[in-house]
């Protein structure tokens, strides 16, 4: 028996390159390698295709050129905010960072990072329904002491859409730096500088259709960053080393076509994802949608089901052919108790049980009837019971 | 990496600690045309005092996972710290604070890996599980490994019965150095690696650290107490009795005339009684916690073989009494150091693991029974 076709359900983690990005990228490979700061053709050739790029980019932030640098991705963003803003704010007289408990691990290991430098760690409660609590954020960003706000603004476990725009004004009238991880919400929402006041955003191209190791990262005009690295002044002295200058061609395709398909490609994922979560919980009527009473992005289902393991039934899915994923996985691979789920006060024994399914490029309603028929099988001899197929 | 052939045989969990002996056995049954899918346990955090361990440590899944990657089989790396954290650690803390001498690989194998180990190879639908001890399955029975020198069937006694026929042991059947000849052969990473015998969650062999991690200050396991000989005199102090073996020589008092070693741990009043050698003799045995993995439980006068250590070759002796949950033996010859706490085996002639269990006691003197 030939095995179905594998279902990839885990966009959330990582996409293929596209190919139209992948065709921009070529030449960069090839005749057009040159060092952008070169001063000889080669360079002035590989410089042009740079200043293109982050015209583009900017362009896609509603952000100016010199408002956009060039990281390696997102996890360099949060970093280059977080570490980076306090580090400058920190000469300032200003100590706390307020962030929130459902970060990426890119934006809380920095805050703890900065704790340690002297930063005071101000934590923000979550709804069980998995959104920071603006009432709570209005007791926590104080004026003249408020450094630094960090919060994203799409989750990535839950796809719960954060108040950024809210939390954007608080810091503003506080006096503090905004930066959002906007990792897994650029493409799904409107990401612009012109319509909220953040000050820096983290965008990665891997989530996006362009290759793992670059990234966009907003710094606003007037905003200043202690840099990660040292070295040449590329990027303004904010990221110094050669640019990635094909990588950084393909982030600008990624991020023109994310935008021009932006409605489109929410509604085909929005249909796929209630779909699929509709008829899960008519067959397992028990099962927990984690951030079901809150504004979700479309591409992703976090699910639990009570009496099951995420360890298990990830292994016995992937074993099927559906590539899904649950919490964080540490180094080693194994998978360690989601603290998203925890901080929204999720039983451990249910967030234990949890499976996120994110949607994408390669998604189909015929993936999700699929898994509609598998997981509920899955399900049904993970607890027990046999013969329910 | 190398693409398998499509599996013919059934699907088999193999846990692969990164060391060669699972390596090769994952390796032997995809060569026999088993499904195998491989997975590496977490028992334990990662600690920055824990960096070369023979399994949990980054370095080893990394190795296990590599070796899978040769075999074209998918890996994963499972976390049961918390069971493992549960059944295992918890219960070497307990014994340790109570006296006695645990062997904590014999609850890891009953618990964590051929119960809870068990439950991740049903969730994948997988009738049998496979690991790289050196024993042998045959018959529903398990059975001594080909070599005497790897046997650890001491370490198995525990486990339930109706596992045995879902156990598949490669290796059991091969000595230690056909191992690595076929590691090698298949060029496998681990080939090389050194062997261990040490317990995975004890930083060097240090146990006494793990019981100051895990116990309160001041347990009085820990607190100082008296070192006094069977008579109840005094001869010093000592820093917590729970650093003590049964047999141990080191860190007592010397001004005896002749050697002594420490030959019962007290915990009622934190003593630990030190004797000559030949206090440490004992001429039979009681165990508890038994496990039979047996049709019938031996009758009494039973002649067996049996084994108080990993490694030491078993020694005859007679069943004077046995049930459901303890046994009691005779040894035809004393052996020394019989520490409550650790395990017994009992064999029959043909290497068959009659069933084992938890020493009780230590018996200096048999009990004189009716014929």
């Amino acid at each position: 028996m030939v095995p179905p076709a594998p279902i990839y359900l885990d966009h959330a983690a990582t996409t293929p390159v596209r190919p139209e990005v992948l065709e921009a990228m070529t030449p960069f490979y090839g005749p057009r390698f040159g060092n952008p700061s070169s001063t000889h053709r080669w360079g002035r050739e590989a410089r042009a295709a740079l200043d293109e790029a982050r015209e583009r980019v900017a362009t896609c932030l509603g952000a100016a050129p010199d408002e956009v640098c060039f990281t390696s991705g997102g996890t360099e963003g949060d970093n280059l905010a977080v570490l980076g803003g306090w580090r400058i704010l920190r000469d300032h007289g200003k100590k706390a960072v307020v962030s929130s408990p459902i970060e990426h691990k890119a934006v809380l290991q920095a805050v703890h990072q900065a704790a340690k430098e002297g930063a005071e760690e101000r934590m923000l409660n979550v709804t069980r329904d998995g959104a920071v609590d603006l009432a709570d954020a209005a007791t926590k960003i104080t004026s003249g002491d408020t450094a630094l706000v960090s919060v994203m603004w799409i989750n990535n476990e839950t796809g719960v859409i954060q108040p950024v725009a809210e939390l954007a004004q608080m810091a503003k009238a506080a006096g503090a730096m905004f930066h959002t991880d906007a990792v897994q919400a650029f493409g799904k929402v409107v990401v612009s500088a012109k319509e909220i006041p953040f000050d820096f955003v983290a965008v990665s191209g891997h989530k996006l259709g362009a290759p793992k190791g670059i990234g966009a990262f907003y710094i606003r005009r007037g905003a200043a960053i202690e840099p990660l690295f040292f070295g040449g002044s590329q990027d303004r002295g904010r990221r110094p080393g050669t640019e990635n200058v094909a990588a950084a061609v393909g982030l600008a395709k990624a991020m023109e076509l994310a935008i021009a398909e932006r409605e489109a490609h929410w509604a085909s994922l929005e249909q796929m994802r209630d779909r699929l979560e509709a008829r899960l919980l008519e067959r397992i009527p028990d099962a927990v949608v984690h951030g079901r009473g809150s504004k979700r992005a479309p591409h992703i289902l976090n699910i639990s089901v009570p009496g099951t393991d995420s360890e298990s039934l990830l292994m016995a899915l992937d074993l099927q052919g559906v590539a899904c994923s649950s919490g964080s996985a540490c180094q080693s691979g194994s998978i360690t108790p989601s603290h998203v789920l925890a901080a929204m006060g999720v039983r451990a024994d249910v967030a234990n049980a949890a499976i996120r399914m994110s949607f994408g490029a390669l998604s189909t309603p015929a993936d999700v009837d699929r898994v509609a028929e598998l997981f509920p099988a899955l399900i049904a001899k993970a607890r027990g019971l046999s013969g329910v197929a | 990496m190398t693409a398998s052939p499509r599996p013919t045989r059934p699907r088999v969990l193999a846990a692969m600690s990164g060391g060669v002996d699972s390596s090769v056995a994952a390796a032997l049954l995809v060569r026999q045309g088993y499904d195998v899918v491989g997975v590496t346990m977490k028992l334990f955090k990662d600690g920055g005092d824990l960096p070369d361990r023979p399994c949990c440590s980054l370095d080893s899944v990394n190795d296990a996972r590599r070796v899978a990657e040769s075999l074209g089989i998918p890996h994963y790396v499972l976390n049961l710290q918390d069971a493992f954290g549960r059944d295992v650690v918890a219960d070497f803390v307990a014994e340790y604070s109570a006296g006695r001498t645990p062997i904590p690989c014999v609850r890891c194998n009953t618990f964590t890996k051929f119960r809870d180990l068990l439950a991740k190879a049903d969730a994948i639908d997988a009738p049998f599980i496979a690991t790289g001890h050196y024993a042998r399955v045959a018959d529903g029975r398990l059975m001594r490994g080909v070599d005497d020198n790897k046997d650890q069937t001491y370490f198995l006694w525990g486990i339930e019965r109706e596992v045995l026929s879902r156990m598949i042991l490669p290796v059991g059947a091969m000595t230690k150095p056909e191992t690595r000849a076929i590691a090698r052969e298949l060029g496998l990473l681990t080939a090389e690696k050194p062997e261990s015998h040490e317990i995975c969650f004890v930083p060097d062999g240090d146990y006494a650290k793990v019981l100051e991690r895990e116990l309160p200050a001041g347990a009085p396991a820990l607190a100082p107490g008296p070192i006094v000989t069977r008579d109840g005199t005094v001869v010093g102090t000592h820093d917590g009795f729970a650093r003590y073996t049964i047999g141990q020589r080191r860190r007592l008092p010397g001004g005896s005339s002749e050697p002594m070693f420490v030959v019962a741990l007290r915990p009622e009043d934190r003593a630990v009684v030190i004797g000559p050698r030949e206090d440490l003799l004992g001429r039979g045995l009681t165990a508890e916690g038994v496990n039979w993995l047996v049709d019938a439980v031996p009758a009494v006068g039973t002649s067996v073989l049996v084994r108080i250590r990993h490694r030491a070759s078993p020694v005859p002796g007679t069943v004077l009494s046995a049930d459901d949950v303890r046994f009691e033996v005779a040894l035809e010859e004393p052996a020394y150091a019989i520490a409550p706490g650790q395990s017994v085996v009992l064999y029959d002639a043909q290497g068959v693991v009659l069933g084992g269990g938890i020493i009780a006691a230590s018996r200096r003197v048999l009990p004189v029974r009716a014929a």
